[in-house]
């Protein structure tokens, strides 16, 4: 029994003076933040995100030190409602759902307000959207986000070995155009989680439309809940048309991985996507091409139409309040760091993107033309283009992210009209409305 | 009244303090939720800022969840669902326990193999479920098309396939019946088999006139557990049609965690409390049916 009491002691004393080994780190003045977030392991946002991490680390060695724990996308948003019904909120926060922001976290004080930060950083201040900024200043005046400065506007990638535009980009064609030139090549649409790629090439159709692009524009905050309106209606029309005609044999049902195959085993000449996806057609993605697919062949463009989709109103990084003073000046330091015109050049290298108020190095721009596709992708967006946020960002939640792809199937195998189809998205919508 | 004697009344203290951890479990994780599921229901509450109450909107969310598109659909389905899972699933659970009783050679073998499905979680079967119906590569499409090679069903995004592949996906996998059924059957006393034989009474009339009956509780006590499950089935819904096509294979579950999504949690709570009412209703029912308050011996 003895040895027992004596054994216990030891192992206790051992885990003490580990918690003070601990408590010593602490002293030593290092501010640990454990951060979740969604760009870490296979997320293509990781390929950039971790290593600045790893910079800022580097940089701050000694003073503060972030560590990532990966969530994944899907689950970000989710997660980060949980921890704010706790209380418990990382000191550092991208974005989040629009309702929850606007509802919850501003009416309820759950954040920092960083005019203060951006008085103290006039470098950073100078490089943000106007837009950005008036959108993310409350009405007391408050600064609740720093969203990033760089607009990534979403375009679509096609298959130049499959699909031939001659002298032409899509920029110059209209949908009907382009759909002429597509011939027998198909559409990576999708049906399936948020239907993400479907959605795009549906928000390109309603920006073409008389008034389209400005109905997206105003609706991002206050949510569509009318899908009757002309605008929507005929561009309903118009993707029904392409569902049935031009979509890859896989699509009723796939979710992003399976529209992305269809691309990459040459089952599908379009798919509609971001610029994080050109590593995908690096030679390092290689892994996942089949079929003779050679991402050597894909050309990035606009969407037809010459719409490309990017919201500079929206909501970027920011600082909960229910962290310490401590936490909040290493999460401010993190900002400030991302914001440097090192950061941005690299971001814009490694993501794709246009930072309108950053004058870039010239070691930039030749850098930026060593990847001829994003350099492209990027600069396939002229003065002409119609910028307007993506229909899925102006959707209630749950349409958004179900119903929309739910009721696509309806639509493709004509059990809904476009008529029915916009009639049952806005009932589905008013259902959704917390009067 | 029962009179507990001095002795008895000594024991008291030491008897409440045992019972008093589970009791205030029980208290935590389900009274106090249950009742404020219940209040709740009657506020309009966005899950964050305090549930406001009126006298004027008591019955707000209720009527919203009455007129909402899915539920009628949802009712549909669960009492179809419940029906299936009532008559087939336990049929099917209790059949392969009566064949398990007969002890056939390997019996051992195949009721481990039986209970292998239950040790895979409802999400991995639905994704297995999503391969074996997919409409380009899945294993069931491809058999057919050996035949048939026109044909082309999407089974989870098809009307009204959706709705058959969805009740696939958990109809075969009676473990809990089984293993329920099985064990009232290993109970039933020997002496009674004994004395039939003797009297003449055939297998078959053994099975029906002996085994069924005696086994009311234990089939009774299936049926409630395979109906209640489909009250709360979730995951084989959300991991493969997510309630789609349309609202074919939407469900009271679905209702309550797309409300958590659009951030109504009164409306949500309005659905749990229906979810809840039918469960007890379901009990109470089956309870009657089978008589399981009566002994069977």
């Amino acid at each position: 029994m003895k040895n027992i009491v004596r054994i216990l002691s030891l192992v206790l004393a051992a885990m003490m003076l580990c918690g003070m080994v601990g408590t010593v780190a602490s002293a030593e003045g290092v501010v640990e933040l454990t951060i979740p977030h969604y760009k870490a392991g296979e997320n293509v946002g990781a390929v950039f995100f971790l290593p600045q991490v790893e910079r800022f680390n580097k940089l701050y060695e000694g003073k503060y030190h972030i560590t990532i724990e990966e969530l994944t996308g899907d689950l970000y948003a989710e997660k980060m409602k949980q921890l704010g019904q706790q209380n418990a909120l990382p000191a550092l926060v991208e974005g989040g759902e629009t309702e929850w922001i606007q509802n919850v976290v501003i009416p309820n004080g759950l954040y920092t307000d960083l005019s203060g930060f951006l008085a103290d950083h006039p470098d950073v201040a100078a490089l943000l959207d106007e837009t950005a900024l008036a959108y993310n200043t409350t009405e007391d005046n408050k600064v609740f986000s720093i969203s990033l400065p760089v607009i990534r506007p979403m375009g679509m990638y096609y298959n130049g070995a499959l699909l031939d535009l001659g002298d032409k980009t899509a920029a110059d064609l209209s949908w009907d155009e382009f759909a002429e030139k597509l011939g027998d090549n198909k559409i990576a649409f999708m049906t399936g989680e948020n239907a993400w790629t479907t959605a795009l090439i549906f928000s390109s159709l309603i920006a073409v439309e008389e008034g389209g692009a400005d109905l997206l524009r105003e609706t991002y905050s206050t949510k569509i809940y009318d899908y009757n309106q002309p605008a929507i209606l005929n561009a309903v029309t118009k993707l029904q048309a392409l569902l049935q005609n031009y979509a890859a044999s896989n699509t009723v049902g796939a979710v992003y991985a399976d529209a992305a195959n269809a691309f990459e085993s040459n089952n599908a000449a379009v798919i509609a996507n971001g610029s994080w996806m050109v590593s995908d057609f690096l030679p390092d993605g290689s892994v996942n091409w089949s079929n003779g697919f050679d991402g050597s062949t894909v050309r990035g463009d606009v969407l037809p139409g010459n719409v490309a989709l990017a919201n500079t109103a929206g909501y970027g990084w920011w600082v909960p309040a229910n962290v310490s003073d401590a936490e909040k000046e290493a999460a401010m330091a993190f900002i400030a760091f991302m914001n440097t015109p090192e950061e941005l050049e690299t971001y814009m290298l490694t993501e794709g993107g246009v930072c309108q108020k950053l004058t870039v190095s010239e070691e930039y721009t030749a850098k930026a033309q060593e990847n001829a596709l994003m350099y492209e992708y990027v600069n396939a967006v002229n003065a002409d283009t119609i910028i307007c946020p993506a229909v899925c960002d102006c959707m209630p939640s749950s349409i958004a992210n179900t119903e929309f792809g739910n009721l696509l199937p309806l639509l493709i195998d004509g059990t809904y009209t476009p008529e029915q189809f916009c009639q049952q998205l806005t009932t589905l919508a008013e259902e959704t409305r917390l009067d | 009244m029962k009179r507990y004697s001095r002795l008895e009344r000594r024991h008291f203290p030491a008897i409440y303090l045992f019972l008093l951890p589970t009791l205030i479990l029980f208290a935590l994780f389900y009274v106090i939720p249950i009742i404020t599921v219940f209040f709740t229901s009657f506020t309009k509450w966005n899950g964050f800022n305090a549930p406001q109450f009126s006298f004027d909107t008591i019955f707000y969310n209720y009527k919203k969840l009455f007129s909402m598109s899915s539920f009628g659909k949802s009712l549909q389905n669960l009492g179809l669902w419940s029906l299936i899972a009532a008559t087939l699933h336990v049929g099917i659970g209790a059949l392969v326990a009566f064949i398990l009783y007969q002890k056939p050679k390997g019996w051992k073998f195949v009721r481990g193999v039986y209970m292998i499905p239950n040790v895979i979680s409802a999400a991995a079967w639905a994704m297995i479920y999503k391969f074996i119906f997919n409409n380009d590569f899945g294993l069931l499409n491809n058999a057919i098309r050996l035949m048939n090679p026109s044909f082309n069903v999407n089974w989870f995004y098809q009307s009204p396939a959706a709705f058959w592949a969805v009740t696939f996906t958990w109809l075969f996998y009676a473990v809990i019946v089984c293993m329920v059924v099985l064990a009232d059957l290993m109970a039933i006393p020997k002496e009674l088999h004994e004395a039939a034989e003797i009297d003449g009474a055939s297998s078959v009339q053994r099975t029906f006139l002996i085994d069924l009956p005696l086994c009311r509780n234990s089939l009774g006590t299936s049926v409630i557990i395979s109906v209640t499950s489909r009250i709360a089935m979730y995951e084989a819904i959300a991991l493969t049609t997510r309630g789609g096509p349309g609202n074919d294979t939407a469900n009271l579950a679905l209702i309550l965690v797309k409300a958590i999504n659009d951030y109504n949690y009164g409306l949500a709570n309005a659905t749990a409390m229906l979810m809840f009412i039918f469960g007890i209703v379901v009990m109470l029912v089956i309870n009657r049916v089978f008589r399981m308050n009566e002994s069977v011996y």
